[in-house]
């Protein structure tokens, strides 16, 4: 340590912070060896699990795109057949969309924002876990179809009644349609978590204004996901219901309707670009102003254009179906919307050349991807413009055109800021300083490889190339592009090969870097890295948006534990919960320690979907007890038997943890789940009407007659579920919450007989579009009072053993939302299912 | 949990009038409801009258976040707030200008 | 739209160019975002909705006393077509219509999603199973115009190809009193 002035001082404060260290360690580090990756709940081991699996399939991705270029190098090719290649371009889609980009995101953000935002890790650590297996176990069952040749064939987007029984009677639309939902669990997961925590859990007194501009990106995109995969979710499951039990949701005949497939899949599909968009701009946002040695032009404006992108994105859909036969104005408001979406976008453009103009941009190799960024995303923005515009659409729909504007604003908007990004977090990743200098070599390959691929198919487009054929004939017009776009297209493939031996040589070799290379501001330069498994050692005071430009020595502080927290002596993992708005400290949080649950319970929700893949029905109900049962496991080791009052923080503040609060982290997680699944409801209605005004063959040879006690059993049901959580909540300090639990649970069992009453005159769910949908309205409505009940009986559980007493009533108000949602969702499910009925008759 | 609010309801409320317009455009021209009983003046007042009606929640919303009750006091959420709520009222009125310029139901 | 789009192209990476290559100098955050993030973009964006909406207007399918009609059925993979000036003749793989004179075809598909494209034409308009969808044509000239199938349809997709014959005013007359097949 050498002499320091009052050198005796220095040595205690370097032993404080070695103390400390090991302590925290001890509480917070994952099991050794390999058993660690199974029990982890660290965000830092499984934000980099997300990034290295997302990585391998991007790898598997990309080769498929090498296939597919080989065999359109040449007129009338042989490599592949019809067959193969339907399968081959199918999963280059599907592989790339979901299970690349979104789980990139993912990982980058479940690795970043607790960092970023002052905090030890994200709100549900088990649940990060569990949304990282399903995302395994899903992605294995896309490669095994894809490595057993039954691969989906009837594109990423499936369309049906090519994709349904009638177009693919094998099993290969259900390896998309099933495996595809069970890997959506992650995003779901992930995306209530990052709302979650980046509303509430912050450093102390970082307000909504000083967050990194990087959260705010998150949150967007969180919420983005939230409402866009929703749509989807229903479309995929009334798609298998049809292809596994004949409900013709998409048979026309029947009264159901293609059309219906695909606005349920556009009002994901458009969203989901610019969910993968927005994290790529968040990266930009964040890596210009510390490249360009400044500070981020417009912070507020650029929040308006990100906000307004996300919501924006949602008005776009039928710009997908310009060719589907919907009237000139159905259109004109889509065309219009469409072309407004290219001002916030704008806005971020410009605020971005506003930083470099105003700062002295350093061309290290991320401001270099940044470059490529702005050459390849703005030409893919302005040919989207074009195609905005409706009648040339209906000459470029579904050529070539479409695939090179794509791939612009994809590679252009998302793989080029994320390997900006790679290179920028790296350091922070291996905690080395890069040696090798592969990247470079690398980056030229990719630009110019990419850019001789794609550009001149914009012309094979307008030359009439449609998309997706397997082969063509000499003599149009596309030999050269064609050759010239497959020998490019390798280039650009050894150029991500570079990348990827780059970033492996050094992570072993390179020498241990410095904390902050780059002299940036955010928090989440302010540890050693690699990062420790608990972050910070104690939780900084936050009070502008570049904390480390404020205070320069913030770092040692936090190592010393000057902060909150700075202390491991109760043994736990704790972190604090924040105001919203404010950041001020509100109460303490104890995250859970290793373990194996979420990874069982990924397995057990995988053997509800394999069941339905492979038609071994009785796996189901067993799969759906085990998830049951392990759930309940996983809730009850939440809570506490006694109030352990307020907890010193420290600098003098005490605050309750989450058992003794009003709304505890549960409930937000709750909510948020609540606005994927009243999205989900509300897609489910819309198709609804959708079939009911618009599908021929309509209408059904008999509506849904529940009959007077239909009606009452849903009025006493509805009344006493939504009353039973209240009651219990007002009788909890009298006579105790057991009589509202009963009644809520009484509550469930009515909702359940109105539900089952509704589908009584209708025995056969696949005569008619109608039954159909009656079946899933009513299963919805079950659903869901079946849920209210069992967490009521499991409250009853738990009231027997302590947990719930007058100052720890969290989960009765998590119950009161949840008895709340069955209420209203049964209501509004059962009543469309029998205003027909009533109206006729 | 209220500045997220301010800050999430211009464009929602743009987004529901925005799909509200779509939908009642859908049910008008469908053959099997309106088409053959609403001649297209009717169809194209109906749409104005809606569209009008959008406009105008939309101007009832920017004045409520410029107001002291529902309003944010001041800074960030106030500024950011009032901007998308500008936002979605020229959203709002930009997305219904087809109405005024194009065919109805063909 | 392809100068307007490479002249925009040219502005930003000039903009880029320079913020590099220059010292740092003041920059207004009015004329990055509110001029050129802004204003800028919705200037260019309103001109061209403008544009589009009415170049959309011109192609629909209104009604004039002398359009012909005609429909086209598609499936897996072939393409049958009806005339309602000859009822009961159908013709496959070729679609005769007269040229000089706006022609709707009623679309629609046995099985799955196709779509009606000649591109010399007109744009494409979807086959879409119970439904009918009306694009309007109209060659300037007789002759033959090359027609595709544009929704990937399954393993026979790259062959659903159809070809569209134009005839004079004879050639028309003569086709439907039953002269060509």
């Amino acid at each position: 340590m050498g002499w320091l002035p009052g050198g005796g001082r220095a040595v205690t404060k370097k032993a404080t912070a070695l103390r400390l260290h090991r302590a925290l360690t001890r509480i917070w580090a994952s099991d050794p060896g390999w058993r660690g990756w199974l029990t982890t709940v660290n965000h830092t081991d499984l934000g980099r699990m997300f990034l290295t699996v997302a990585i391998f399939h991007f790898c598997v991705a990309g080769i498929l795109a090498m296939l597919i270029r080989a065999q359109l190098a040449s007129p009338r090719s042989a490599f592949m057949g019809p067959d193969v290649y339907n399968q081959v371009f199918t999963m280059h889609g599907t592989l790339m969309m979901f299970l690349f980009a979104i789980p990139l995101f993912e990982g980058l953000a479940v690795y970043l924002l607790p960092k970023m935002l002052g905090t030890r890790d994200l709100a549900f650590p088990r649940l990060t876990a569990y949304g990282f297996w399903c995302y395994v176990f899903g992605g294995s069952m896309m490669i095994f179809a894809l490595l057993a040749g039954i691969a989906p064939n009837a594109g990423w987007f499936m369309y049906p009644p090519l994709s349904s029984t009638l177009g693919s009677p094998g099993i290969n639309s259900d390896f998309w349609l099933i495996g595809i939902t069970f890997v959506e669990i992650s995003a779901i997961s992930a995306a209530v978590e990052i709302t979650v925590t980046v509303l509430r859990y912050r450093a102390p007194g970082m307000r909504l204004s000083q967050m990194p501009i990087f959260a705010w990106y998150a949150l967007v995109t969180a919420v983005m996901i939230l409402t866009g995969f929703p749509p989807l979710i229903l479309g995929s499951i009334l798609l298998e219901l049809e292809r596994a039990f004949g409900m013709p949701f998409f048979q026309v005949a029947d009264g159901g309707d293609a059309l219906l497939w695909q606005h349920l899949f556009w009002l994901f599909g458009h969203p989901e670009v610019y969910i993968i968009f927005l994290p790529a701009a968040a990266a930009i946002s964040t890596i210009v102003p510390v490249m360009a040695r400044t500070t981020l032009m417009g912070y507020g404006w650029i929040v308006a254009a990100a906000i307004s992108l996300g919501v924006l994105s949602f008005g776009l859909w039928v710009h997908h179906m310009f060719t589907t036969g919907i009237p000139h104005m159905g259109l004109a408001y889509f065309s219009a919307a469409s072309t407004l979406v290219a001002v916030p976008t704008a806005v971020q453009i410009f605020a971005w050349i506003g930083t470099m103009w105003k700062g002295r941009p350093e061309m290290h190799l991320p401001m270099l991807w940044i470059i490529a960024f702005f050459a390849t995303f703005v030409i893919g923005g302005l040919t989207g413009v074009m195609v905005a515009v409706v009648p040339f659409d209906w000459q470029a729909h579904d050529t070539y055109f479409i695939v090179a504007h794509l791939h612009y604003v994809l590679i252009g908007g998302f793989v080029f800021p994320m390997l900006a990004a790679l290179y920028y977090w790296l350091p922070h990743f291996i905690g080395r300083r890069r040696f090798f200098r592969l990247g470079e070599t690398a980056f030229w390959l990719i630009f110019t490889g990419f850019h001789g691929t794609f550009f001149l198919l914009h012309l094979a487009g307008l030359l009439g190339m449609r998309r997706r054929i397997p082969s063509y004939e000499p003599g149009q017009g596309w030999e050269v592009i064609n050759i010239i776009a497959s020998v490019s297209g390798f280039l650009m493939a050894i150029g991500f090969a570079l990348v990827l031996i780059d970033i492996v040589a050094n992570a072993l070799v390179a020498v241990r870097g410095s904390r902050d290379p780059w002299r940036a501001g955010t928090l989440e330069w302010a540890m050693p890295t690699p990062a420790a498994a608990y972050n910070f050692a104690s939780l900084p005071r936050v009070a502008s948006r570049e904390p480390l430009y404020a205070e320069p020595d913030l770092a040692v502080r936090i190592a010393r534990g000057d902060g909150y927290l700075g202390d491991a002596s109760r043994g736990r993992r704790e972190t604090l919960v924040v105001d919203v708005a404010t950041g001020r400290p509100e109460h303490l949080v104890v995250f859970p320690g290793n373990t194996a649950l979420p990874i069982v319970m990924a397995a057990v929700t995988g053997g509800l979907f394999l069941g339905m893949l492979i038609k071994a029905y009785w796996l189901v109900p067993i799969s759906i007890l085990g998830v049951m049962a392990l759930a309940i496991r996983w809730v009850w080791t939440l809570g506490a038997v006694a109030d352990e009052g307020e907890i010193p923080v420290g600098h003098g503040l005490a605050l309750k943890p989450a058992p003794e609060v009003e709304r505890p982290p549960g409930w937000w997680g709750t909510l948020f789940l609540f606005v994927a699944n009243a999205t989900f409801f509300g897609s489910l209605l819309f198709g609804y009407a959708f079939l009911f005004t618009i599908a021929p063959n309509w209408p059904p040879p008999a509506w849904a007659q529940p009959g007077i006690p239909g009606f009452a059993l849903l009025a006493l049901g509805a009344v006493a579920a939504a009353a039973g959580p209240r009651l219990a909540r007002a009788r909890l300090a009298a006579s105790g919450p057991l009589a509202g639990l009963a009644l809520t649970i009484a509550g469930a069992a009515a909702l359940l007989g109105a539900a089952a009453l509704t589908v009584i005159g209708l025995p056969d769910p696949s005569r008619h579009a109608f039954d159909a949908t009656v079946w899933v309205l009513a299963a919805y409505a079950a659903l869901h009072a079946a849920l209210a009940g069992l967490m009521a009986a499991i409250l009853w559980a738990r009231v027997r053993k302590g947990f719930i007493a007058p100052t720890r009533r969290g989960d009765l108000n998590i119950l009161g939302l949840w008895a709340d949602y069955a209420a209203g969702a049964a209501l509004i499910a059962l009543l469309a299912a029998w205003l027909p009925g009533v109206l006729a008759g | 949990m209220r500045d997220i609010l301010r800050l999430s309801l211009p464009l929602t409320l743009w987004l529901a009038t925005f799909s509200g317009l779509y939908a009642l455009h859908g049910l008008l021209c469908s053959s099997r409801f309106a088409q053959a009983a609403t001649p297209d003046e009717a169809g194209r007042f109906l749409l104005t009258a809606a569209a009008l009606l959008a406009v105008a929640l939309q101007v009832a919303l920017l004045l409520a976040l410029r107001s002291g009750r529902w309003g944010a006091p001041s800074g960030f959420v106030r500024r950011t707030s009032l901007t998308l709520g500008l936002i979605a009222l020229v959203a709002t009125i930009w997305t219904s200008l087809p109405i005024a310029a194009v065919s109805h139901c063909l | 739209m392809l100068a307007g789009a490479t002249a925009i192209f040219a502005l930003v990476m000039g903009l880029v160019w320079a913020a590099i290559r220059r010292a740092p100098r003041a920059a207004g955050e009015r004329v990055f975002v509110l001029g050129l993030g802004l204003a800028f973009p919705l200037v260019v964006l309103a001109a061209l909705l403008g544009w589009g909406l009415w170049a959309g207007e011109r192609l629909l399918p209104r009604a004039t006393p002398d359009t012909v009609r005609v429909t086209a059925v598609a499936r897996q993979w072939e393409w049958t077509f009806g005339y309602d000036d000859r009822p009961g003749h159908q013709t496959r793989g070729v679609l005769h219509i007269p040229a000089g004179r706006p022609v709707d075809v009623a679309i629609t598909s046995e099985d799955v999603v196709h779509s009606f494209w000649v591109p010399r034409l007109a744009g494409k308009l979807d086959a879409v199973p119970g439904h009918e969808n009306v694009l309007r044509l109209e060659a300037a000239a007789p002759g033959s115009y090359a027609g595709l199938g544009a929704e990937f349809n399954g393993t026979g997709y790259r062959d659903h190809r159809f070809t569209v014959i134009a005839h004079d005013a004879a050639g028309w007359g003569g086709f439907l009193a039953g002269e060509e097949p």
